[in-house]
């Protein structure tokens, strides 16, 4: 099981490598949001007990760990079409470690993601010291992980490729924008803060945030006891998926019959 | 579903035993009651147009799919509820690439390693085992991609053989493979199943079912014949008689009218019979069309599938 596992990810990591191009790529979005948007609505105030991009800085952190995570997941889609994983489909592997190695994969593709904007932070104003730099770190693995099971648990849900603008759309955007990555949810709304507490985005935000400003919205607690929670849910229900998936080759995600 | 707990499987099973096995999709029924038995050690044939079933059957072995009924043994364990003692002991070779062509050959094999339960060594171990055993170690660390399609197909075959499979399922393993390469891919094919292994196989070219042991005919769902070439070859009785015309559809009229019963389709106009070099002249002197050509020889396992299914195998050689 281990080693199946160790398989998957290393099947998908090395796939990664060689798409490596998409790191630089993948740096382009936070960096607006960072650098354009937060100079723009920065310059025009003064927000969070200091510089707004410093704020915002673990909300574009959020954003590349969701995005890359989701991407590497979509690749569960593919493979179903294509090549090496139809030999995988058939080696006495359990379906659960299938779905674990693509959540360690994605989850380590998003915190490489992750790791290359780190280095920018000084540039938006949020020097990290040494103990920072790690509280910062371990949150960003426990958010890639976290949006890697998000991810995994609905790619494994689609046969086509076609539905993935529109799960970022409907799905991922929504959870950024209500996650308080751009604002400070203590001057939200009242709604936005209650629906805060049910997107996990938020806690793993608040959790960067807090090792940046010191600050907390959430109680850590909470917040590890949110994401956790989150990872065990998604674990299970894309395991499910996958088990279904014995007897029609396709991972499980025929039976939903979402094709478009 | 969990696979219940491996207890040791019968050694004197057949390495594939199926019984009344019946597949239904929501709109057809791709299998209408198979049965069928494969002995250790045999090279196996399945052979049948496109759409007669050979690839649903082939995917129940291979425990891809459960049937709808009747069941299914592959060495000596069920192919729904003992699906990993099975995957463990058999090596599949698809009619798609199963390579990850941004991959080299070896990278490939090693990582098909890992997932068979060898350590990080063991697996290069293997790798490098196998690849030399295939005679393919020269372009192992090219990347898939790159390599010509007979080596890439070596390559699959490398992959199902990572683990040493007591049976290689081959489903249509060399489409679209030139004369040459293919010759090489069942050369070591057969090698494989004269060193003991079970070798099950489907395709719809009849020269390639030709090198198996035994040979099942597929049509329809349903199994039309089973048995050695040679056996199945007697079966047509006699030899075959083969007709060009500057009219075939006034010749055909013609031996349907005198008795005679020539197979639907064809570019050429073929009639099994028991004594073909004694009918040839008396078809020439009554044929009221001009013959081109006539041709006599002892029948094929195209003709086997004619005669049996007033079809012919291959699509190509429909009208």
């Amino acid at each position: 099981m281990m080693r199946a596992i160790f398989a998957i990810v290393t099947l998908d990591l090395k796939r990664f490598w060689l798409d490596r191009a998409r790191l630089i790529a993948g740096l382009i979005q936070p960096l607006l949001y960072l650098f354009v948007l937060g100079a723009g609505i920065g310059g025009s105030m003064r927000m969070g007990g200091g510089d707004y991009r410093r704020f915002i800085f673990p909300g574009t952190m959020a954003l590349s760990l969701l995005f890359s995570a989701t991407f590497a997941a979509i690749t569960i889609v593919f493979d179903r079409q294509i090549g090496f994983f139809k030999a995988v489909l058939v080696a006495p592997v359990p379906r659960s470690a299938i779905a674990l190695g693509k959540i360690f994969a994605g989850a380590l593709q998003a915190l490489a993601q992750g790791l290359i904007l780190l280095p920018f932070a000084p540039l938006a104003g949020a020097s990290l010291n040494l103990v920072q730099g790690l509280e910062f770190v371990g949150a960003m693995a426990l958010a890639a992980l976290t949006f890697s099971t998000i991810g995994v648990g609905f790619a494994c849900r689609f046969t086509s490729t076609t539905v993935f603008p529109i799960v970022s759309n409907a799905v991922l955007l929504p959870m950024f924008f209500l996650s308080g990555g751009l604002y400070p949810l203590t001057a939200a709304p009242r709604w936005m803060q209650v629906a805060a507490h049910f997107d996990p985005v938020a806690y793993a935000v608040d959790l960067m945030r807090g090792a940046v400003l010191g600050v907390y919205f959430f109680p850590v607690p909470l917040s590890l006891a949110a994401l956790a929670l989150t990872i065990v849910l998604l674990v299970w229900a894309s395991v499910r998926v996958f088990n279904r998936g014995e007897d029609d080759s396709s991972l499980g995600a025929s039976k939903f019959n979402w094709r478009r | 579903m969990p696979d219940t707990p491996s207890t040791p499987a019968d050694p004197g099973s057949p390495a594939v035993e199926v019984r009344a096995v019946g597949k239904k999709y929501p709109k057809v029924e791709a299998l209408k009651g198979i049965d069928l038995t494969v002995g250790r050690g045999e090279m196996f044939a399945l052979l049948g147009p496109n759409g007669a079933g050979k690839t649903t059957l082939f995917s129940i072995l291979a425990t891809l799919r459960a049937p709808t009924s009747g069941s299914a043994r592959v060495m000596g364990r069920d192919v729904v509820t003992e699906r990993d003692a099975i995957r463990r002991e058999m090596g599949i070779v698809f009619q798609e690439p199963a390579i990850e062509q941004r991959l080299s050959g070896r990278d490939n094999l090693f990582l098909m390693g890992l997932l068979y339960g060898h350590t990080v060594s063991g697996a290069r171990k293997r790798a490098t085992e196998i690849l030399a055993q295939l005679g393919i170690s020269d372009s192992a660390d090219r990347l898939a991609r790159e390599l010509s399609g007979g080596q890439r197909r070596r390559l699959e075959l490398a992959r199902a053989l990572v683990t040493d499979p007591k049976i290689l399922f081959l489903d249509e393993a060399t489409l679209g493979l030139d004369v040459d390469a293919r010759r090489v891919f069942w050369g070591q094919i057969r090698g494989l199943a004269d060193a003991g292994r079970t070798v099950f196989f489907t395709t719809h070219y009849m020269e390639e079912a030709e090198v198996a042991d035994r040979i099942a005919l597929i049509d329809s769902g349903r199994i039309v014949a089973l048995g050695t070439p040679s056996e199945l070859k007697a079966r047509v009785g006699g030899g075959v008689v083969t007709l060009r015309t500057d009219d075939d559809a006034t010749a055909r009229a013609w031996l349907g009218e005198h008795g005679f019963a020539p197979a639907e389709g064809g570019q050429a106009i073929t009639l099994v019979h028991a004594d073909p070099a004694a009918v040839l002249p008396e078809l020439l002197r009554g044929l009221p069309v001009r013959v081109l050509r006539a041709e006599v020889h002892a029948p094929s396992l195209e003709d086997v599938f004619l005669k049996l299914t007033g079809r012919a195998l291959e699509p190509g050689q429909k009208p």
